[in-house]
This record gives structure tokens, sequence and C-alpha cells, in this order.
């Protein structure tokens, strides 16, 4: 996937001005979070389910080569074929080597972060090789050529009236409409054609389980099933984390994952495969291809504390609650992920040097890490990214402390004796304001580091101590 | 070379230093696993209802293909796929789409792959057995084999599903026990529905029907 994570503040910038996308995301916090209520209510203690989740993923994190090679050794051992890759083009490479061997003109896709991560659409399109995504949000993204918004609503934001137009252009569809409904049975029957005939799909794995071999897809659409029952074919894309020990962790992990991903209890289809169609079966592939992508992984592993950003279950529920992402929604992470997920995973993946502004683009107020099923700890993660980014910043470190030192020792006295501190603020607050543009100060003389990532609000004219005296006397 | 990709990925992973997981915490018991039959063949429906599904209730063969009946008129049915697994067997579809002018096809009618997935996109309504229905959520449980082919339940826009009321069971794990109870052939595909298929990706209008059947009604017989 082009990566555009440079353009995060201008991007964001854009974005708050974006009646659409603004009224999407100020509901999207109270909605989610009554839905997830309500799903999680269903469990007896639910605080012991997330706990016992955020084991599993845990677990997973702790045994991953050992999960793997079982995993690898049941599946084999079912007749299904596993490809490890290093590289996300060498990923790229092999799918697009299988259409062709297989005489495919086009493939299917569900929607998959990993395929987004990897680029294989526009890989397999440059190949010849036309890629069609059958999840709807997607479908829409595809067409527009835009980055998903939400990685569970990825077109949610969009009017409808430009779906009509992509929809009028590129999807076959004969009437004029703006009807969520019958632009969804539009997209239905443009697909159900690719469908009927296909050669090759290509899902992602939501769950690969090492003690049988199995692998899990969940949705509500009933495109990756159709993706895994139609097609002579299919490959199934997955990063080494996707697997988990066992059947009954897995089925408790389902039950988390679609509560914290839309509040469900369980999703309309949750699909296990256990190797390829056996030979007297009609339908279901004959190949079953499992592709498991490193892409920088297990680098990743190296380090204790980043490793844990594996544990991550794609459930999406960090982005619904981050005071951030919900006002400036998943555009300007400029890569795969968005929101938290996205600020955890994406320096990881592209490198702390082109992600600056998604790491410190935060308050490290906490409420992903509250939120997460997996247990992830996406403060400690941003702040040692920031750790690792400063020691590599600007001039000599001991210059840098000493005017940290002195700046801290001036305030200090100046804290400590009320009327230097009241008449200094008095003083300053009209020269704060000199750089206020729109009510916001972008940058200060000085402090254009802080700045870099930040706005301040304009200072109003008045301090609270003058409005109090004011409004209520002394 | 793939094979070398494969060991400098396992040894990376397996050289980094690592300490073993905590021990994992105590998980409550699912509540369902204290419900009674009634208790559960309500939940079943409340939790399928909810999603659009419809359920419907049979004591005998000779129901259900009355059920069956008033669906076709219900829907004008007049071309639909059945699969021949065992909880279909006893009520001889053929036979009943003969006497109610709806021409019945299963696989055995198809000589290959294309001819069938064919006609399981142009069929109105699949009409499949089904492994368990768990209480739980309201879920079907289905094991695809030759007998039960996986388009039947996903192609057509109207799913019916008949299952005897003793492949009732509380939770995902009962089912899921059974389905792997022999690790080394475990069935090539195993599917959980809840319902219709699904999507609310444009405005957040929720609406039934994306990719798969736009209705499932459920049958229990007994």
């Amino acid at each position: 996937m082009r990566q555009r994570t440079e353009r995060f503040t201008t991007i964001a910038r854009r974005e708050l001005q974006n009646g659409l996308s603004q009224t999407f995301l100020s509901l999207l916090p109270p909605g989610f979070r009554a839905l997830r209520a309500m799903g999680m209510s269903s469990f007896p203690d639910p605080d012991a389910a997330v706990e016992y989740a955020r084991a599993i993923r845990a677990s997973v994190v702790a045994r991953l080569p050992e999960l793997l090679e079982e995993f690898e050794r049941r599946a084999l051992a079912l007749g299904a074929k596993v490809i490890w890759t290093r590289t996300a083009l060498q990923a790229n490479e092999i799918i697009l080597d299988l259409a062709r061997e297989r005489g495919a003109t086009y493939i299917t896709k569900s929607k998959s972060m990993l395929s987004e991560e990897t680029g294989l659409g526009e890989h397999l399109r440059k190949g010849g090789v036309e890629p069609f995504e059958t999840d709807l949000g997607e479908f829409i993204t595809q067409l527009l050529g835009r980055p998903p918004f939400h990685i569970v609503g990825p077109a949610i934001n969009v009017p409808p009236e430009e779906i009509r137009d992509a929809f009028l252009a590129g999807a076959g569809l004969k009437e004029s409409t703006t009807d969520p409904v019958r632009l969804g049975l539009a997209a239905r029957l443009f697909l159900r054609d690719k469908f009927k005939h296909l050669k090759m799909g290509v899902v992602g794995v939501n769950m690969a389980v090492a003690s049988t071999g199995t692998i899990i897809n969940v949705e509500n659409e009933g495109n990756i099933r159709m993706i895994k029952s139609s097609p002579p074919t299919v490959v199934a894309l997955m990063s080494p984390e996707k697997v988990v020990p066992s059947l009954s962790d897995a089925m408790h992990l389902l039950r988390i994952l679609s509560r914290n991903c839309t509040g469900q209890k369980i999703t309309s289809y949750v699909s296990l495969d256990s190797g390829p169609k056996r030979d007297s079966e009609i339908d279901g592939p004959a190949e079953l291809f499992i592709v498991i992508v490193d892409n920088g992984r297990s680098e990743i592993y190296q380090d204790p504390l980043w490793r844990e950003a594996l544990r991550c279950i794609r459930c999406g529920a960090c982005l619904n609650t981050c005071p951030v992402y919900t006002k400036i929604g998943g555009y300007p992470y400029g890569f795969a992920y968005s929101g938290p997920m996205g600020q955890v995973l994406n320096p990881l993946l592209l490198g702390l040097a082109d992600t600056r502004d998604l790491y410190q683009a935060c308050t490290l107020c906490g409420a992903c890490r509250e939120v997460c099923p997996a247990g992830i700890d996406h403060p400690a993660l941003l702040l040692s990214y920031r750790a690792r980014a400063a020691s590599d910043w600007h001039g000599p470190q001991a210059a840098r402390v000493l005017l940290r030192r002195s700046l801290a020792t001036l305030l200090a006295f100046a804290m400590t004796h009320p009327r230097l501190w009241n008449l200094g603020i008095k003083l300053t607050r009209p020269l704060f304001n000199l750089a206020a543009r729109d009510g916001y100060i972008h940058t200060l003389p000085g402090a254009q580091g802080w700045f870099a990532c930040r706005d301040l609000p304009a200072v109003p004219e008045k301090t609270f101590r003058e409005r109090w005296r004011q409004d209520h006397g002394q | 070379m793939a094979s070398d990709t494969r060991g400098r990925i396992l040894d990376a992973l397996r050289t980094a230093t690592r300490r073993p997981p905590a021990p994992r915490p105590v998980l409550p018991e699912p509540p369902e696993l204290t419900l009674d039959r009634p208790q559960m063949i309500a939940r079943f429906e409340g939790e399928l209802s909810a999603q659009t599904g419809v359920v419907l209730r049979a004591a005998d063969e000779g129901e259900v293909l009355r059920h069956l009946t008033a669906t076709a008129h219900a829907e004008n049915l007049a071309t639909v796929m059945a699969s021949t697994d065992s909880a279909l067997a006893p009520l001889d579809l053929k036979a009943w789409g003969q006497a109610n002018a709806v021409r019945v096809h299963t696989a055995a009618d198809f000589a290959d792959r294309e001819t069938f997935r064919a006609a399981c996109f142009g069929a109105q309504a699949g009409i499949t057995g089904a492994d368990f229905a768990i209480a739980e959520t309201g879920t079907l449980g289905i094991i695809f084999h030759t007998d039960q082919p996986r388009l039947i339940s996903i192609a057509p826009p109207v799913h019916i599903a008949v299952v005897p009321i003793e492949r009732l069971v509380a939770t995902y794990e009962q089912a899921i026990d059974q389905v792997f109870r022999d690790k080394s052939s475990p069935p090539s595909q195993f599917c959980f529905i809840t319902g219709p298929s699904a999507s609310a990706d444009i405005q957040a209008t929720a609406f039934k029907g994306m990719h798969g059947p736009r209705k499932l009604i459920v049958i229990l017989v007994g």
C-alpha cells in the first residue's frame, strides 16, 4: 500500500473541516460504547472474559514460533499448502503467479488488512489480474481509489451521491439511486457474476488454530463464504500472529472479537476450514494455499516490548474510543492501519523516521489500552517510539538537557512566587496571541519542535482568576 | 528458497529472548450450560429472531413438508437446490417438489462444479439440514461434506435449514468438540450461521441480503 504517513497533519486539518466525516465520527464513541456494553453484558463476568482473552493473546506472542510450526504441521497433514514469505513483494508475486498459472484473468478478495499492508491489489492489477474487493465498504473504496476510513466500515463516511456516481461508472448500476439498500443490491448483482465464474479467490484469516491446522474467517456479508465455496483455488493470507493455540481459545476470542468489533455477539458467518475440499465434494477449493507473510514481524519480535504490538486482533475497538481518531478519522494515518492500532503498528512496519506524527499524535490518555481486548499497552509502546526517536534527533544531548534544566529552574521560581507568576502570565498572554490564527496558535519562536504536531487554542483575554473575580466578586 | 525463508523466519522468532507466558486466569463457565431444553429452544428462537431469522417448529416430517409448501408459496419458489444430508433424507424432497410444482435439484443432478455452481446461483432457495442449533446466540452449525455442499446455503437468496431438535446444544464449544472429535479427519469446512447475510457499510444503514441469503428460515423438528 502506498504510504502517506508524512501527510498526517495536512490531512488531519482537512478532515477536521469535513462535515460528513465529523458527523459520523461524533456518533461513533457513544454508539460503539453502548453496543459493546450490551454485547459484553452477556458474559457472566465481562472483565474476566477480557482478561482471559488478553491471556490468550499473551500466550500467542510468547509461544509464536512453536504455535506456527504446530499449525503448519497440522495444515499440511490436512492437505493445505503452506507458503512462507519474508516480504510483501514476495507474497504478492507468489499470489500473482498462482493466478496466472490457473489462467485467472481476475480474482475476488475479501477484506484483509494484511493485503492492504502488502498492496496486493495494486500488484495484481499491474500484473494483468484484475482484483475485485468484495466487502461492500472495500468495494466502494476500491472504486473511489481511497484508503479505508475505518477498519470495520472502510467507506462508512462516503456520501451516497459519490457511491452512486462510482457505481454508475464502474459497477453496472442501471438506475440512479442514493438509497443505501439499492446501492448494496447493485454491488451484490455485480459481484455475484464474479463469484459465479471465479477461478481463484483470496481471503484473509482471522485466526489460525495451531492444534488442528484450521483457518477461521469472521464476516457478516457472505463474501468470504462465497470465495471459500465457489472457486477451485483459494489463497488465504495471514501474518504469523494470527495463530491461536486451540479451538477453545478460538471460540473465546470469537466471542470477544465480534463484541469488540461491532457489538454483535457473533457475526452472521464464521467459517472454519481444515484443508482443501475432499475429493468427493462438488464445491469448495481443490487447492488451499496458506501464505504466511512476515513483512518485518520477526524483526519486531526481537524487541520484548515492541513484540506486544503483535497481540492485536484487528477488532477496531481502540479506534472507536480514541479521542484523536474520533476527531480526524482514518485518512490521516496514511497506511493500512488507523487509530491507536495504526499508531502502534505503522511505525514498526514502516520505520520510526517516516511515521513521527503517528506516535506523537497521542495524549497518552489510555482509552485504547483500557478497551483493548488483546491487552496492548499502546501508551507504553508510543512512549518507547518517542524515546527511541528522541535519541536520534537534533544536536548535542548535553546542551538540550542544560537548556531544559535552566527553563525548569526559572519556572519553578516563578511558580513559587504568586505575584511574580501572575505578573508574568499577564504580560506574556498577549505575546502568545500575536501568533494566533483562526483561534489557534500553530507555532511559537523557539518551540517549533513542540508545535510540529500540536496546536494550542488561542489564549483568552482574561485569566480564570480575573473572570472569577468579575463574575463572583471578591 | 521457500524452505530457507521459513527457516529464517522461525529461527529469528526462536532465538529472540522470551519469557514464558503468565498462567491463564480463571474463566467463569458459560451460563448457557445450565439451560434446560425448553430454555435452550427459547434462547435459540429469541437470538435468531433478533437477527431476522425465522424459527418454525414441526412435530414430524409431515409438518416440515407443510412448512416448506407454505414457504414455497410465500416466496414464489419454482427452483430450489437441496442437499442430501441425513436431516433431509426422510423428507423425499423430490416427491414433494413434484407435488408442489417446485423443481428440486441436488448435487447428484450435476456432472461437475461448473454446472452445479451455475444452478446454485440460479436457484431461488437452498434447503439444507444443519448439524447443530446452538442456543447461545441462535446459531446454526453446519458441517460441509459430499452430501452437504457449501454453495446451497450461501448462493440462493433464501436459505431453509431443517434441524432435528436433538441437535440442539448450548454453546459453540459443545458443537466444536463433536465436529473436531477426530483430529486427523475434521470436515473440510464447518460454519456457524447466525441470521441472513448482512451489511451496514453505506451510511451505517443495516440491511440483509448482501452477498448471501436475505432470508433464513430454520425448521426445528421434534
